[in-house]
This record gives C-alpha cells, structure tokens and sequence, in this order.
C-alpha cells in the first residue's frame, strides 16, 4: 500500500536520480580568463549563459584572475598538466611562448571547418597564426590612442582634437597654461607607460623599426630609440604629464581625465568599459582621437591587443571548448560583449551601430592603418619585463634615460643571445 | 615494551613523516636539482648547466640589489619589532581595564592577513588622499608629501613599516608572556633594595626576558627572510625592483621572466641563509633554557 509518505519519499528520490542523471548527461568545459572586474565578470557570465541555453550538453565551469596573477596562473597549471578546457590569452609573444613549447592545440582545422576566413578580418587573423598554424582564436581588439575630456579641451579653447605633433605640442601648452596637465598616465603596474614607447618609437623611427627592436634585431642603445626617449623626455620635462604616474594605475588615470584633473590618457579602447560603467557618456563625456603623426614619411599604424583563446593540448574536452569558441564567435555574443566590455569586435558580421560615437572613431581608424600589438605582447616576456621596467624607471627619473637603454640592452642581449 | 612503543611511535609518525617527505623535502630536492639546469619553468626540455646560475649571481645587479634590501630588513627586522613590542609589552603589562583592552587593540594586526595589511597600508600612503600625506599637509608641512610606494628610494622603508606593524604586535604578545614567567620575588627584592622603575627594567626585567627576546629577534628575521606577500600586494618588488628581497626576487625571475633555474637558485640560496639563522636560534635557546634554574 503506498502511503502518502512513501510517496513524497519515492518522488524526492525520482527527482534526485533525474538531476543526477541531467548532470551527468552535461559535459563540464572549464574555462579560465583574466576578465575578473565586476564588469568583465558579468559580462562573460551572460555568454556563458547563452551558450548554456543552445548547448544543452554543457556546462561551463568558470575561473577568472586579474590580469597579473592570471600571467603566471595560467602557466603554472599548464606546466603542471592540470591545465582548463580553454583560457583568454593575449595574441602575440605571450602566445608563441605556450606555442614554442608544444603546449596549445592547433586550431587550423577549426579554422577551416567553420570559414572563419569570411568573418575574421586580414590583420585580426595574422594575431591567430604562430609557426603557420591556428592558435589563438581572437575574440575581440582593442585600439590604443588619446581618449580625452571634451570639455577641459574647449575649456582651453579647442574643439576638434590634433591631428598632427606641431598641433598636439601647441594644445599641450594651452593647457598647461589653463592650469590643467595634459596627460594622466597610472605606470604603477609598469604597462601603461608602454603605449608611450611604442608609438614614439614607431612613429620617430617608423614600424618595421619598432619590429625589429622587438624581435632583438636593432638595439636599446640605438640612436633611433635615444631619439624616442629624447622625445619622450621633452614632455616630461615640459610638465605635460600628471606627477607621479608611478603611483597610480590605469583607472586612477581615467579618474583624472574624467574628473577634469588632466585632460588625456593614451590608452586602449577598454577604457571605454571602465567610463560607460562610471555612467559617463561616449561623445559628450569623453571622446577619442589617434596618436598625432610626429613624422608624416612614416607609416601610420595603430598600436593596440588583440584578447583571444587558447586551447591547451591537455584539454580534457577540446569539443567542448570548440563549441564554446563558436558561440562567442557569434554575431550575437560578439556584439554583446565589444558593448559589455568597450572593445571592438573581432568579426566583421557585427552591425557596427553597436558601437557608440567613441568606439565607431576608434573601429574606423582600426579599419584604415595597420595594426601593431603593444610592446608586452610584441616582445618575449622575459625582454617585456626588462623593457617594462626601464619605462617605469624613465616616468620616475627620465634624465638617466640612457642608463636604462643600456641596462635594458643588457638584458636584451641575454635574452636574445645576441 | 620498548620496542612495542617504538613500533607504535612508527605507526603514528608515518603520515606525518609521509606529509613532510613529499611537500617539504622533496619540493627542496627537486629545487636543488632545478638550479643546475637552465630551465624556464615551464617547456619540458632543459639542460643540465653546471654552475652557472651560481656563478651568475654574483655579477647579476640585481641580485646584489635584492641581497642588499633583504640585509635591510633583516635589521629593522631585528631592532623595530623587538624595541616596539618591548615597549608596548612594559606599558601594557598587568591587569588593569585599560591595559587589557590596549592589548587587544594593538594586538589586532595579528589577526589580520598581510594581503589585507598590505591593502591598508596602500590606501595610507596613497598620495593624494592617504592618511599620511593628509596629515603632512594638516600640520603644514605639505612640503614633505611624497608618493611613497611609488618612489625607490622610499618603496622599501614604507613596505617595511606596515610589515613591523605586524610584526611588532606579535613581539608584544611573546614580551607578555614573557613578563608573567619574570618571578616577581625579584622584583620585589630589587624594589626594597631601592632600586628606581628603570633600574629593575634595566637590570632585572630585560635580563630575565632574554629568552623572549631570542625568540623575537629569531622570528623577526626568519619572517622578514620569507616576507613576500605583503611585498606582493604593496609594490611587487618595485618601482623597478628598488624593493626587491629574496623572495620577491626568486619570484620575478622564476615566474615574470621564466629563469626557474636561475630562480631555484636564488631559492637555495635563501634557503642557506635560513638555515643558517634557525641554527644560530636553536644555540641560543638551548643555552639560554637554564636561565631561571
């Protein structure tokens, strides 16, 4: 006879067994990436989401880390064969690294399979290839130039931003002269100071300069890079960046521009997320323009990063992992997350009245130039962190500047075995 | 019955022998062999190169830098929490309202984690709004206003401080303990003699702490040998490198710049001068156990 209670008893049990039974039908993707703010977090949670709601089968398992402990993180459970199913990583030299040491699975395959030739523009795609094959599959990029107060620059008396040095040289000095510093930089964690190196480099010396610095076929002492750095100082010198930029970090530097305390920050486009999420307006509170031309016989680029993912060769579930990456390369995840994140997406199917005034400036100019990924990624992590310091050193003290280019050329020539 | 008790003494120390062997002396042996190779911690081939990441050191800049701040430490580790805590242990001893709820207060840090520490003295040194340069500029010396971490010839000092902040509070607690072991017969004995407050400090109270003291001094340097975390969190060794120790040395070669073989070098070599330390400690202890017969 079936009591009311056995029954209750038997229908827990029956449910029980059947979400045992459904979780066990799930396959798990584990995934790690370095998108740990709020904002970030949430973001790649709504993906997850969606991704969950079309593929029934998975389920994602999500870790995330800030950026600098995420750098060793990911390389430690790699190296100790404990690796996820696919983690963000940063196109470019930190890639080649894991690549040279036989530690991604080649996504060539995936590549061809799904025509990511149609959707994934030229130079997004040349970020994807290492040794001639597919390894990390891009997911969005990020531009770098001056993102700045409109209205401390009307406040000295420019409307439209400078399009050349001698313009930006002159803006630079009304402003100083309207009691405003021209440029906040936060160099406490060292990279932001980067972009500063790259461009005086690339636009004094040119690009396939800057590429050869990268790869140790030019040197720190060249007289090419001294006049960079000689560049570089006058500005210091000149009072146009915000003291003490070694104890401040990135957000501390938009903080300034937004707050009217300086009036521009070179920086990526990521810093759009940052200020939309303060409730600032894209094209009223802020606004964007490229780096001036300093030379006009060189080459105009932009240097920037491409953010994608990798899939480690210990994967315990590559399918997985490649049916997540087709899911974010999705028009529909793409453009949530470029107007989630402020980045620009990495396909070309994406309707671009996603983006706002800020990001339409900066994918425009993406679509005119080439594109140079920073000097962290353009270089070795063991050169990177040589050069990283030298610029944290310079933002200190920039008289000794020829000091650091010997010190940094030192390690370079370890480095490189030169 | 002896070899009975033996056996069982086997039994019993088995996991805990099994636990140590494979997270403590295994790690080590496999970091002694790591520093003769050229390994970069991570690809799976390396090679075997003698003695070169020893010999390294000793032209490395860096290595003579981080040697150097480690022996500065090591020095305020010795004098600022072993004088603080004496100090706050000497006010706060007895059994008053007040004192009771002081120790509490200063006894605080301890319960603390270095992470959150370090966070803290972050947001006090911060230049625009941090405690410290708010007050300069409150008592009219804004003059004096610096960006403390961010400057290398302050990072190192100002880590320093909020480690001895910690680190003093803990002296503190080892002081009072110390103090209730003091036989107050001979305090009295030194009071009826006539002897001043400072005198029975001076020449009872200190003498008869030395035991204490040897465990401070011992503590205070092997913690500031090993301090990283709050390294970690406040400047990661910099502005470029101006406070590297050790520690935070092995680290960025090990993990920032992949030379684990020269990383795991610069770990034996800490390792040494630890060693060193727990020997001389475990001397003076001993010697100083008959100290109250």
């Amino acid at each position: 006879m079936l009591t009311k209670r056995t029954f209750v008893v038997l229908l827990i049990g029956i449910l029980a067994l059947m979400g045992v039974m459904a979780a066990a039908a799930q396959e798990e993707v584990g995934i790690v990436h370095y998108y740990s703010s709020t904002l970030g977090q949430e973001t790649m949670a709504q993906l997850f989401g969606t991704f969950a709601e079309a593929n029934p089968g998975y389920v994602v398992v999500d870790n995330s880390a800030g950026h600098e402990d995420f750098k060793t993180q990911i390389l430690v459970t790699i190296a100790g064969n404990n690796p996820p199913d696919i983690f963000s990583y940063w196109a470019g030299a930190r890639t080649q690294f894991v690549v040279d040491a036989d530690r991604l699975l080649p996504l060539t395959d995936f590549w061809t399979e799904n025509n990511l030739d149609d959707i994934i523009p030229a130079g997004v795609k040349s970020a994807a290839i290492y040794n001639g094959e597919v390894y990390n599959i891009p997911m969005n990029v990020h531009v770098v130039g001056f993102f700045y107060n409109p209205k401390v620059l009307a406040d000295a008396g420019f409307d439209t931003p400078p399009a050349t040095w001698d313009e930006f040289m002159t803006m630079g000095q009304a402003l100083i002269d309207n009691g405003v510093a021209p440029i906040a930089l936060g160099s406490m964690n060292r990279w932001p100071a980067q972009y500063w190196f790259d461009y005086m480099v690339s636009y004094t010396a040119g690009a396939d300069y800057r590429q050869q610095l990268m790869a140790g076929e030019a040197a720190y002492t060249d007289e090419e890079v001294q006049v960079a750095m000689e560049m570089w100082k006058s500005l210091v010198d000149g009072g146009f960046f915000v003291e003490n930029a070694n104890a401040y970090d990135w957000t501390d530097a938009a903080d300034q521009v937004a707050n009217g305390t300086a009036a521009m920050t070179l920086m990526g486009t990521w810093i759009t997320g940052y200020w939309d999420g303060n409730g600032l307006v894209a094209g009223e509170d802020y606004d964007f323009f490229p780096f001036p031309v300093m030379n006009p016989d060189l080459p105009v680029i932009t240097h920037g990063s491409i953010d994608g993912w990798a899939v480690p060769a210990g994967s315990s579930n590559p399918d997985g992992a490649k049916a997540l990456l087709l899911h974010m390369l999705s028009p529909e995840a793409q453009a949530t997350w470029a107007q989630g994140q402020g980045a620009l997406a990495a396909v070309n199917n994406v309707d671009a009245s996603i983006y706002s005034p800020v990001m339409k400036k900066a994918s425009d100019y993406l679509g005119q130039v080439a594109f140079l990924s920073g000097y962290d990624l353009s270089t070795t992590p063991p050169m990177a962190e040589g050069g990283l310091n030298m610029f944290a050193q310079f933002m200190n003290d920039p008289s000794g500047y020829m000091d650091y280019l010997t010190q940094t050329e030192e390690v370079a020539v370890e480095v490189f075995g030169k | 019955m002896a070899k009975q008790r033996r056996i069982w003494a086997a039994i019993f120390l088995a996991l805990p022998m099994f636990i140590y062997v494979s997270i403590v002396i295994l790690p080590l042996i496999s970091s002694f062999y790591y520093s003769f190779t050229d390994w970069n911690g991570f690809n799976a081939d390396f090679n075997l190169i003698g003695f070169k990441n020893y010999e390294k050191m000793f032209s490395d800049r860096l290595f003579a830098n981080a040697i150097g701040n480690t022996i500065i430490w090591t020095i305020a580790a010795v004098l600022l929490p072993t004088i603080g805590g004496l100090a706050l242990a000497l006010t706060l001893h007895g059994r008053g309202f007040f004192s009771r709820i002081y120790k509490s207060l200063f006894y605080l840090p301890i319960s603390l984690s270095l992470v959150v520490i370090g966070q803290v003295w972050i947001w006090i040194y911060q230049p625009d709004w941090g405690l410290i340069n708010i007050t300069l500029e409150g008592i009219g010396r804004g003059d004096l206003t610096q960006a403390w971490l961010a400057r290398p010839q302050y990072a190192l000092y100002a880590v320093i401080l909020a480690w001895t902040w910690q680190q003093t509070a803990l002296a503190m607690v080892i002081f009072l303990a110390g103090l209730t072991s003091v036989p107050p017969e001979l305090l009295e004995a030194a009071e009826i003699d006539g002897a001043s407050y400072w005198q029975v400090t001076r020449r009872v109270t200190i003498p008869l702490l030395a035991p204490a003291t040897v465990v401070v001094i011992a503590l205070g340097v092997i913690n500031s040998l090993k301090s990283f975390d709050v390294l970690y969190i406040m400047t990661r060794g910099g502005p470029f490198h101006s406070s590297d120790n050790l520690a935070m040395f092995m680290y960025n070669e090990s993990f920032q710049k992949y030379n684990m073989g020269y990383g795991s070098a610069i770990a034996i070599v800490l390792f040494l001068i630890t060693l060193v330390v727990i020997v001389v400690y475990f001397r003076l202890s001993t010697n100083l156990e008959h100290l109250y017969d």
